[in-house]
């Protein structure tokens, strides 16, 4: 019943909780003899928070005892990656360098928020060191491993958010996505994902990478566990100053709105090259179902992806040239050359790249006045082996590393929201995800979106099949 | 830019001192390369004409 429960939603789980059928103990301790049995092949935990887990079950299960009000996570597992701040634990950001600092004195703020709504942390989460990767490689911890086949990526950089969601380590999992970080790992993991707008959830507690472009947000199984842990997570925060001040609109009660009425259309141009052709298929199938035939043009996606690399590589740079000079051989060299590098690029570059992010948004804007929802591949391949250093795209040889992202950059370059929605074909052992596109402040559009094409078993998150 | 063309050698061997940076010969090695794709990048975004006016997106409000 128990491990039943674990391969199901957080949802089921809380109603599980909530209703005496399973307490929170058995489901936290049946969780944390999973991650003991299954990390090792995953690679998905850095650290496990098993006190402080079973402490907050047994809170639980004492509230209910006295009927007290359980939360719409009660019981529900969750774990985030190590850029979150956990009280009592040194925030790794994926480095060797930042475990030397003191722990953490308070938790972040989407994590007291879940907890606040009945949910359980029970660890911290691998992840590419200081988020500045696509593969979920790690020099220094290891990587996280695809759980739906052990050789292959999860994609980066909140890899070991992916796996441990798509190994049914927990129902729900944090992440950042800076230029496709939640959005890569889902399509190659095969689970849900949901980068929120830009400034919408606080980032206050979360380790930085890049202040422009860094957002923050949850991965799950099932959507309606995406809107159920986006609605906890919601609200002003004065603590994160590049919180937008927008109001907290929960999207749980709309998801079964449906999507007649919404005009999606597919992106075509910059969206419709340098892909292998099952990111297409993917899509396809996603426009197909939902009946979108337009196909639209989002103009200059190609100087977007461009001027998010440079103002990727000039910020990352600066946050980490002092850790550069003092500490350059502790740092992951596949990260750390790319860090140097952009510590040396012109600043009008990056000036460029502002204005352009300006002009580009605009374009979006006029574009949303005519469309609802835009369909896009998540990433141009499936999985690729762990230590694949190169792929062929359109006939051309390229860099794995800096280019996984080139359908997710230009998006969170302006900040919209996107549920990745992972599709699955007969015979692959690997999925791939689609990117659900929304205007500004429209995840609720997005998620009604993949709600309705998850009921109609197009897009799925199936835990893999791996040892008890 | 295009006149000029981007030169990563000379660009990593006057920067690293500037930065008070000490580069092994594979990091030096590497960094020119990651300056090489950044010149990619910058070309095709140094290619599109702005105008003086227009705004960078963010906007501090005090």
């Amino acid at each position: 019943m128990t491990a039943e429960l674990l391969d199901g939603s957080a949802q089921a789980i809380a109603a599980a909780v909530r209703s005496g059928r399973a307490s929170a103990r058995e489901i936290v301790q049946e969780t944390l003899r999973r991650i003991e049995v299954r990390n090792s092949a995953l690679g998905a935990f850095t650290d496990v928070t098993a006190t402080r887990a079973l402490a907050k079950a047994d809170a639980i299960d004492m509230g209910r005892a006295r009927g007290a009000s359980l939360g719409p996570l009660a019981g529900a597992p969750f774990a985030v990656k190590n850029l979150y701040d956990i009280e009592g634990v040194p925030t790794r950001a994926g480095s060797k360098i930042n475990r030397d600092r003191a722990p953490a004195e308070s938790d972040a703020t989407l994590i007291a928020r879940l907890e606040a709504a009945g949910g359980v942390l029970v660890g911290a989460l691998n992840m590419g060191e200081y988020a500045y990767d696509f593969t979920g490689q790690n020099a220094h911890y290891g990587p996280s491993r695809n759980p739906h086949d052990l050789g292959h990526m999860t994609g980066g950089s909140s890899g070991g958010s992916a796996a441990a969601v798509a190994g049914g380590l927990v129902p729900i999992a944090l992440g950042s996505d800076t230029n496709g970080s939640i959005r890569v790992p889902s399509s190659f993991c095969g689970v849900f994902g949901l980068k929120p707008t830009y400034g919408r959830l606080s980032r206050a507690g979360a380790f930085p990478f890049v202040a422009s472009l860094d957002h923050v947000g949850p991965f799950g199984r099932t959507v309606g566990d995406l809107a159920l842990a986006y609605d906890a997570m919601l609200g002003r925060d004065d603590a994160d100053p590049a919180q937008a001040d927008m109001p907290a609109t929960p999207v749980t009660q709309t998801l079964e709105d449906g999507v007649a009425g919404l005009c999606v259309a597919t992106l075509g141009g910059y969206f419709a090259r340098s892909a292998e052709p099952c990111a297409f298929s993917a899509v396809g199938a996603l426009a197909r179902a939902l009946k979108a035939e337009r196909v639209v043009e989002l103009a200059g996606a190609e100087e977007a992806r461009s001027a998010a690399y440079l103002i990727t590589m000039v910020e990352g740079a600066a946050l980490h040239l002092e850790r550069l000079r003092e500490r350059a051989a502790d740092f992951d060299p596949d990260v750390r050359d790319r860090l140097i590098a952009g510590a040396m690029l012109p600043g009008a570059w990056v000036v460029q790249a502002q204005k352009f992010r300006r002009r580009f948004r605009a374009a979006a804007l006029a574009l949303f006045r005519g469309v609802d929802i835009l369909l896009a591949p998540a990433t141009p391949c499936r999985a690729p082996k762990l230590g694949q250093k190169t792929f062929v795209l359109d006939g051309q040889e390229m860099l794995v590393r800096p280019n996984i992202g080139l359908f997710t950059q230009p998006i969170s370059f302006i900040g919209l929201p996107v549920v990745t929605a992972p599709v699955w074909t007969e015979g692959e052992k690997l999925p791939i995800g689609v990117q659900i596109i929304a205007a500004p402040w429209r995840e609720d559009l997005a998620l009604r979106v993949a709600w309705a094409l998850e009921r109609d078993g197009v897009v799925r998150a199936p835990v893999a099949k791996l040892s008890p | 830019m295009t006149s000029n063309p981007f030169d990563p050698e000379a660009l990593v061997d006057a920067m690293a001192p500037l930065l008070g940076l000490t580069l092994t010969p594979e990091s030096r090695a590497e960094t020119m390369v990651h300056l090489g794709i950044a010149a990619e990048q910058a070309k095709k975004l140094l290619s599109v004409s702005l105008d003086d006016r227009e705004e960078p997106a963010p906007v501090f409000r005090p």
